[in-house]
């Protein structure tokens, strides 16, 4: 099954206006918003190689085991829930220093690319009700 | 035209800010004149009759002519295909680095206040 299933690798960057070891903590922080351990409405989060998390969000529950940690440089996870079908997929995390400001990189890989996960009726609800904010600003 | 062509097509006429904005006024304003269209551009009528044609291309745009006047309207459907392009985790992270990146920044404007309050006192 995983030889036939394609995968797609998903790859996000935002410059964050802190140094690498602050925005390092923040990332494994449940208290700070954003990172994928907030909001959370049942967390367990052992950060250290081979410590497990699990989150349960909106309903919907995720599992992983974290494989690397390197502060202040580089974090990565595996990462299951009902998008992944099943399918372990991979969350790395790097940080870069750039003079006052941190470089965040983040790769989640072995995604199954399936019409769930693209959520055709989500996705245009989504573009939809952020349309006007992106948009009409730019 | 198959569909990676016409997505193609849709991300070319959405990849320039002033296509943004014309499709945000047209969503605001519903139907609206050429003339008015290219108003807020300080740019050549031209170079707002080139964007219209990406826009048409990509099938966001309908024009009809009513009178002496062309009317443009806004198509969203096409926007559709890309919406069932972006995989949903794109979504999210892309979501989830946004508030990241908020807290940071709010942090740093808090933070001179902060000073400056501990200093009055």
């Amino acid at each position: 099954m995983k030889d036939t299933m394609k995968t797609i690798e998903v790859k996000v960057e935002r410059t964050i206006p802190a140094p690498a070891v602050e925005v390092f903590d923040a990332w494994l922080n449940p208290k700070v918003p954003g990172n994928p351990w907030s909001m959370a409405e049942k967390l367990i989060l052992n950060p250290e190689v081979d410590g497990f998390f699990y989150w349960l969000i909106q309903g919907t529950s995720h599992y992983g085991r974290f494989t690397e940690l390197e502060r202040p440089g580089r974090i990565q996870h595996t990462w299951m829930s009902r998008s992944t079908s099943g399918e372990e997929s991979t969350v790395t995390v790097t940080f870069q220093e750039r003079g006052e400001e941190t470089l965040m990189t983040l790769v989640h890989s072995g995604l199954p690319d399936t019409d769930g996960g693209r959520g055709h009726e989500k996705g245009w609800n989504f573009f939809l009700d952020n349309f006007s904010k992106k948009f009409a600003a730019a | 035209m198959n569909l990676m062509d016409r997505l193609t097509d849709v991300l070319t006429a959405i990849s320039h800010p002033s296509r943004r904005a014309i499709i945000g006024t047209l969503a605001e304003s519903g139907p609206t004149r050429f003339t008015d269209v290219a108003k807020p551009f300080d740019v050549a009528l031209n170079a707002v009759t080139k964007h219209l044609k990406l826009l048409e291309r990509a099938g966001l745009i309908r024009r009809e002519k009513q009178g002496r006047e062309v009317l443009i309207s806004l198509r969203p459907e096409p926007l559709r295909l890309v919406a069932g392009w972006v995989h949903e985790y794109e979504r999210f992270w892309n979501e989830r680095l946004d508030q990241f990146e908020q807290h940071f920044k709010d942090k740093k404007e808090n933070k001179p206040n902060k000073e400056k309050e501990e200093k009055k006192r």
